[in-house]
């Protein structure tokens, strides 16, 4: 490995908003992070994760707030003054420049000497593992050999923080599983603090260290991903995160309701409620359990549903359940075991947890 | 049934009576007129009697050279007028596309009399006393080519995130510009100056209108001597102009060799 591990710096927004016409793009987002770390902003298309990028690097203004790296104020500074390095989800290399060319770009404006810029570059390549690549042109290049070129042009600047704009977007998912993991490994080799922006939540759990959910341009939760999963802060996040079932319930009292005729805690963070409130229950398809009727019958009896869909995952399989409701209730098992259950399977479905999130109906 | 390269073999003919008649089209009035100006006097055979009665004018220097210099700063001015307009319409001005492009095609409405005669009591005295004036109308003229061809060539290239990349690198806006937007830009700008060049070099009605003696003016008047020879001048013209916009287009094109360039498997 020839690229220096660096110390990250630590990036601070506060309270940054951001408004297009009457659009809210952005509402007193905060969020701190520590230096080193990778996050990852998560959330649906519009819910303002790119805005706050855009904001940091100086793309965009913001209305209010504020963004420092290692306590330095950034939103006064221009673009081009803030060291920071950013991958762009279309790659952006520069078409009449060469790879060699594109990375040392940075370097160059720098004004940095030729044979500091020669070592950099190559070095850089390294990195990215396209030291074969070093004379030819973007168009020479595969869209994952492109992206890789664009990462080791922002991370040749020795940027403070390093931004990631969808970067994985354009890519098909082979790939995008590759680069994926090669952004993780070069982003751990060079110690660079590191925003990641993706709507696709499976990016962001395999990638961050922390995942930060965004909503109306608000930051709901910010946590580990297997926080964010099993200790989700608010309802959107229990249901943006993961497959879950949202089944009707009825509260049983202010901490427990009624679902599928069982009565289960309500977790923390869910909404308030009284008893005889109807709500909707966040169910993970994994907590709900399968039981074949014994027999064979056409009939449904009580208590008794009916498997309607089953979906192969690989190591699991995704059964969905008509117990009457509008909707299917999904159940995930291991594929050994959802070999028991076919389409058409009367089956008594029950869940398995200690705790549920509700969110009002 | 039909063979598919049957098919293909029915396409590339297609294409290639196209690009056959297009040619003849372009060469054959061309070589016409080439052809007519090397004939000798009277007509009888070929030789380069015409080109040298050009040479020999009174002025046939003077003008031309005033004519590629006024052509020269149109095309400048064209350029450091229109690249930064066009380049901050597609990247943050947007809303403001309609009033630029009706600004850009007012010179095709407008007759170009009442366009030399307005333009020019509007001029500050210091210009309407200077052939240098001719500059500013040329460059109107042009505007509205210069606009197409420029915002064709700027919207073809994914300019708003280059430059972003750019600025993010560290690049200032100058540099931003002298490094990516015009390279990025390199052919529809070579098209626009000549295009403006070539528009400023051959202009005769407002430098007539306003009494000015440029390359054009001085062809009509000399031309009235000598038929072959006016023609011969056109021809003239016409190579001139291409290869002075080769010469553009070539220079352009080269590479700077100050780019970094490593060995592979350095």
């Amino acid at each position: 490995m020839k690229i220096e591990k660096t110390v990250g710096s630590a990036l601070e927004i506060s309270g940054l908003s951001r408004s297009f016409g009457a659009v809210i793009a952005l509402d007193q987002f905060t969020i701190s992070i520590q230096p080193g770390e990778l996050i990852a902003l998560l959330g649906p298309s519009g819910c303002g994760k790119t805005t706050a990028l855009r904001i940091v690097a100086g793309l965009e203004k913001a209305d209010r707030g504020s963004v420092h790296i290692n306590g330095e104020d950034l939103l006064s500074k221009p673009a081009n003054n803030r060291d920071i390095g950013m991958v762009f989800q279309s790659y952006s290399l520069f078409p009449n420049m060469t790879v060699a060319e594109n990375i040392s770009y940075g370097l160059r404006v720098r004004r940095m000497k030729s044979d500091l810029i020669k070592k950099r570059v190559i070095d850089m390549l390294d990195l990215v593992e396209l030291p074969h690549k070093i004379n030819s042109y973007p168009h020479q290049l595969s869209g994952g050999q492109q992206q890789r070129v664009a990462l080791a042009r922002a991370l040749a600047i020795e940027p403070r923080v390093l931004l990631l704009d969808e970067p994985l977007s354009a890519l098909d998912a082979q790939v995008r599983s590759q680069i994926r993991d090669e952004i993780r490994r070069i982003q751990i080799e060079s110690g660079t603090t590191t925003l990641f922006v993706t709507h696709d939540q499976e990016e962001a759990m395999a990638i961050a260290d922390r995942v930060g959910v965004m909503q109306h341009g608000r930051l709901e939760q910010l946590d580990t991903p297997n926080n964010l999963y099993n200790k989700p802060a608010t309802p959107f996040v229990a249901s943006f995160v993961g497959i879950t079932n949202s089944i009707p319930a009825v509260a049983e009292s202010s901490t427990q309701v009624v679902i599928l005729n069982q009565s289960i805690d309500i977790a923390e963070h869910s909404v308030a409620i009284n008893a005889g409130d109807h709500v909707s229950a966040l169910v993970r398809p994994e907590w709900v359990s399968l039981e074949k009727s014994a027999g064979v019958s056409l009939e449904k009896s009580a208590g008794e549903s009916r498997v309607i869909t089953k979906s192969f995952l690989g190591p699991m399989t995704r059964i969905g359940v008509d117990v009457g409701l509008k909707e299917l209730v999904y159940a995930e098992l291991s594929s050994k075991e959802a070999r028991n259950y076919d389409t058409g399977d009367l089956v008594k479905v029950s869940i398995a947890t200690d705790s549920v999130m509700v969110e009002n109906v | 049934m039909a063979s598919p390269m049957k098919g293909k073999l029915g396409k590339y003919s297609a294409i290639s009576v196209t690009i056959f008649i297009s040619l003849m089209l372009f060469f054959v009035p061309l070589f016409s007129a080439a052809e007519y100006s090397f004939r000798g006097s009277y007509g009888q055979g070929h030789d380069f009697t015409n080109y040298l009665w050009i040479i020999q004018q009174d002025g046939f220097l003077a003008h031309l050279l005033l004519s590629v210099e006024l052509g020269a700063l149109a095309g400048a001015l064209n350029l450091i007028l229109m690249v930064p307009t066009i380049t901050m319409l597609h990247l943050t001005h947007q809303r403001f596309r309609p009033i630029v492009d009706l600004i850009c095609i007012l010179p095709l409405m407008i007759p170009v009399v009442s366009l030399a005669i307005g333009a020019e009591v509007s001029m500050p005295s210091f210009l309407q006393n200077s052939q240098y004036e001719l500059v500013f109308f040329f460059v109107i003229l042009a505007l509205p080519f210069t606009y197409r061809v420029l915002d064709t060539s700027f919207g073809s290239i994914p300019l708003k995130t280059l430059v972003e990349a750019s600025r993010s690198l560290g690049a200032s806006w100058l540099s931003t510009i002298l490094r990516i937007i015009l390279p990025g830009a390199k052919g529809g700008i070579t098209a626009a100056l000549f295009l403006s060049f070539a528009l400023a070099i051959g202009e005769f009605t407002i430098t007539q209108l306003l009494h000015w003696d440029t390359f054009p003016v001085w062809t009509v008047n000399a031309s009235q001597q000598n038929i072959l020879g006016a023609i011969a001048l056109s021809v003239f013209s016409f190579i001139f102009a291409v290869v002075l916009l080769g010469v553009i287009a070539f220079t352009s094109s080269s590479r700077s060799k100050k780019e970094i360039v490593v060995e592979e498997g350095a």
